[in-house]
């Protein structure tokens, strides 16, 4: 009961929020999409990468297959893949554009992606081509409300 | 109110991989699209090694040529999973299913899928369990018996999973078996050193456990299918 206090204390000075139920965190300020990409957008540019509540769902990562710097993106349509557990899940972008960077450290470290969703486990950057796409996506708010939707289902 | 879930089961007999690939293809599409509900494909393949996505080749332990001497095909896919073997009497299952309807996430999909060979390997007396983490599959003991590699897009899954019940085990010498070096493949007839019953049972049973264990409880068989009533 005192953890629960202390981790929701913790939670609202750095800005994340924390289920009730589960423990999969959700960060404000990032757009999520409902395949579990978030993005973080800076300026014209975004940053894209999966959920916490993805990378738990997926198991341990043992390999991201990564586009080309150059290779279009379309909204909702895949991008790269992951590997765990046996099985290639397909990343699909919040956004539609160019990708103009990508995380080679994955390459060496698929495991960032379930260490560090949000940071370190950044997959690709991303030339926006119209930012209006970001209408259409979800707030933090209404994420958590979807993957709490999502795991009662079964 | 329970939700009645329906699974469409094709059973195919022996198919050739990229026909089956081809068909899968076709299916997940119309998944997708909302044309089709959840489906099963029950099969076997003629002798054929198959790599995943990560295309792990430094495990197939002989060339290109050599399978081909012993009738062997190899194929590289985009499922997870490293090298393995797909041959006569090992019943393969390739749920074209929404994970998103389920409520499953790759990890709990996997899980059941190893369920599935668990239950039904117990039919038989046998104890096999699901692998440590990182060695996703189903063993009895230190003898791998079931093997799993999945592809996952938009939450609708292909590929599948592939049980041992007597498959020629010497195939598997010409590869490290899903990667993993020192460890023996098994199948159900070594396992139980009996005469099994008919395969065809075995195969229904192992249907039967996939739709127990995904919560299917409403099953359409369509025997005898041929690929092209699609």
């Amino acid at each position: 009961m005192a953890s629960r206090l202390w981790a929701s204390r913790a939670a609202s000075y750095l800005r994340i929020s924390v289920f009730n139920r589960g423990f999969a965190s959700v960060v404000k300020d990032l757009k999520y999409a409902d395949s579990h990409e978030w993005v973080k957008v800076e300026g014209k540019s975004a940053v894209v990468g999966i959920t916490d509540h993805a990378q738990d769902h997926l198991g341990d990562v043992v390999y991201v297959e990564l586009p080309e710097v150059g290779a279009s993106v379309t909204q909702g349509g895949s991008f790269g893949a992951v590997e765990s557990v046996k099985a290639t899940s397909d990343i699909n972008s919040p956004v539609s554009g160019k990708v103009v960077e990508v995380n080679e450290e994955l390459s060496n470290s698929p495991g960032l992606v379930n260490a560090s969703p949000y940071e370190n486990g950044w997959i690709i950057k991303v030339e926006m081509e119209n930012a209006d796409e970001l209408n259409s996506l979800m707030d933090s708010d209404q994420y958590s409300k979807f993957c709490e939707e999502e795991d009662a289902k079964h | 109110m329970r939700i009645v879930r329906s699974l469409k089961v094709w059973k195919l007999g022996t198919v050739n991989y990229l026909q089956a690939l081809k068909l899968q293809d076709k299916l997940v599409s119309d998944r997708k699209a909302h044309k089709i509900t959840d489906t099963l494909l029950a099969l076997q393949h003629p002798p054929t090694y198959t790599l995943g996505k990560r295309r792990t080749d430094h495990n197939l332990l002989v060339s290109e040529d050599d399978l081909r001497s012993i009738g062997a095909e190899l194929h590289y896919t985009q499922r997870g999973g490293d090298i393995t073997f797909h041959g006569p009497h090992q019943a393969v299952l390739y749920p074209i299913i929404s994970l998103r309807d389920l409520g499953l996430g790759a990890r709990k999909y996997v899980e059941k899928l190893e369920l599935t060979m668990i239950e039904l390997a117990s039919l038989y007396g046998v104890k096999a369990r699901a692998g440590e983490r990182g060695e996703t599959g189903v063993w009895v003991g230190d003898r791998k018996i079931g093997a799993i590699g999945v592809r996952i897009s938009s939450a609708i899954t292909s590929h599948g999973l592939a049980f041992n019940i007597d498959p020629d085990l010497n195939y598997f010498k010409h590869i490290v078996p899903c990667g993993i070096a020192e460890k023996d493949v098994t199948s159900l007839r070594k396992e139980i050193n009996m005469v099994l019953p008919n395969e065809e049972l075995i195969q229904d049973q192992l249907i039967s456990c996939f739709a127990n264990v995904f919560g299917f409880s409403d099953i359409v068989w369509k025997n005898n299918s041929s690929l092209a009533d699609s």
